[in-house]
């Protein structure tokens, strides 16, 4: 008797664990193909902010190189970059035009920045200076570039100018190493 | 008034968990930059909150003394977990701007704390007003802290992308320290001694 009541904490807890395993089993089936396409979704719907006529895209996972596609042929390339922003970690989609010589634009994917100081850096204003800016010249204006850094959130301004640039250089070297484009 | 009333009014002014106990201040400091995120956070935790108690208040009898905390735990992280989930896959947008803040409600000592302090002594309907209060007390005050940071941190108030209110000549210079971490510390501690002033909150 006394042994089986040393052992029932132990069968009890082991016993919570496995319901709980099997509540979070079927709540994955319900909630993983959501969370895929919801994340599918994300993707073709930032692809098609920085390129108006894509109808789709093909990705090529080694490279992290999204090709957008109109009518089969290529309008320009897109990938990933990150920034150190103030408040962590800024994910960025850069969108070059299909000859990579220039930007299409570029859009913050997450950000954690300061809202109502460095957040500002989701603004038209401050992004829709990349577009068209060749791939030399992502730089702040106080450092001879295109950008001009928004007042109150140099941190961030700068975080978002240097990631782009960063990805860019490591991007295009890709290429050329690859030797492909 | 009849026990699942005293325990319903209870938790939003004579115990309100941020006001008067003090806890769970973390991420009621750290999202309440915006009304969206302040009303996102509530439902996550009033609905952790509820399903712990009635669920805990069920098992109560049966579980070993020993183990009584580690399995508060599991129950409190797989209904988080579930949480988190399902606003992943039905409100990505919200998900993404509350972020590591829904995890962390496993370890938020209101939750743990209403386990342990009420719901394994107490029945289920007691325990199911306790955490409705509880949780309006929690939603009362991480709101009104959001209302006055979003309302002069940025000078205007939006509610689920619809623009309700601007304060003319005032949102383009607005106090955006209130948005920052350290502003949380002012508001929540102006709305402590306004109360403490008042005499709605004392200490039992």
């Amino acid at each position: 008797m006394s042994k089986k009541r040393e052992f029932w904490p132990v069968i009890f807890l082991t016993l919570v664990v496995v319901i709980s395993i099997v509540a979070l089993t079927l709540t994955d089936g319900i909630t993983k193909d959501k969370i895929a396409q919801e994340k599918q979704d994300a993707i073709t719907e930032m692809l098609a902010t920085l390129f108006s006529d894509m109808e789709s895209f093909t990705y090529d996972e080694d490279g992290g190189l999204y090709t957008v596609l109109s009518g089969g042929d290529p309008i320009g390339h897109a990938f990933m970059a990150q920034g150190r922003g103030y408040g962590g970690v800024i994910d960025i989609l850069i969108g070059l035009k299909p000859d990579d010589k220039s930007l299409q634009g570029i859009k913050i994917i997450t950000q954690q920045e300061t809202p109502g100081l460095g957040a500002k850096i989701i603004n038209a204003s401050f992004l829709d200076q990349f577009k068209g800016v060749g791939v030399d010249e992502v730089n702040l204006s106080r450092n001879g570039g295109k950008i001009d850094a928004i007042t109150g959130a140099t941190i961030s301004s700068t975080a978002v100018v240097n990631g782009v640039k960063q990805a860019i250089i490591e991007e295009l070297g890709n290429q050329h190493k690859g030797g492909n484009s | 008034m009849s026990s699942f009333g005293k325990n319903l009014v209870r938790g939003i002014v004579r115990s309100n968990p941020t006001f008067v106990l003090l806890l769970g201040l973390c991420p009621t400091l750290a999202v309440s930059t915006s009304l969206d995120n302040a009303i996102g956070m509530t439902a996550a935790f009033v609905f952790v909150l509820l399903a712990s108690n009635i669920l805990i208040s069920l098992v109560h009898n049966y579980v070993p003394d020993k183990v009584r905390i580690p399995v508060f735990i599991v129950i409190i992280a797989t209904l988080v977990s579930i949480v988190d989930l399902m606003m992943q896959g039905f409100v990505p947008a919200l998900s993404k701007s509350l972020g590591i803040y829904i995890p962390l409600i496993v370890v938020n000592c209101i939750i743990l704390g209403r386990a342990e302090a009420f719901a394994s002594k107490n029945g289920v309907l007691d325990s199911i007003a306790d955490a409705l209060g509880i949780g309006m007390g929690f939603g009362v005050a991480i709101l009104l802290i959001s209302f006055i940071r979003q309302l002069l941190g940025t000078g205007k108030l939006d509610l689920f992308g619809h623009h309700l209110f601007t304060i003319p000549g005032f949102s383009e210079n607005p106090v955006s320290i209130l948005m920052l971490p350290m502003g949380a510390f002012l508001v929540i501690g102006m709305l402590l001694a306004l109360f403490k002033w008042m005499g709605v909150t004392k200490n039992e």
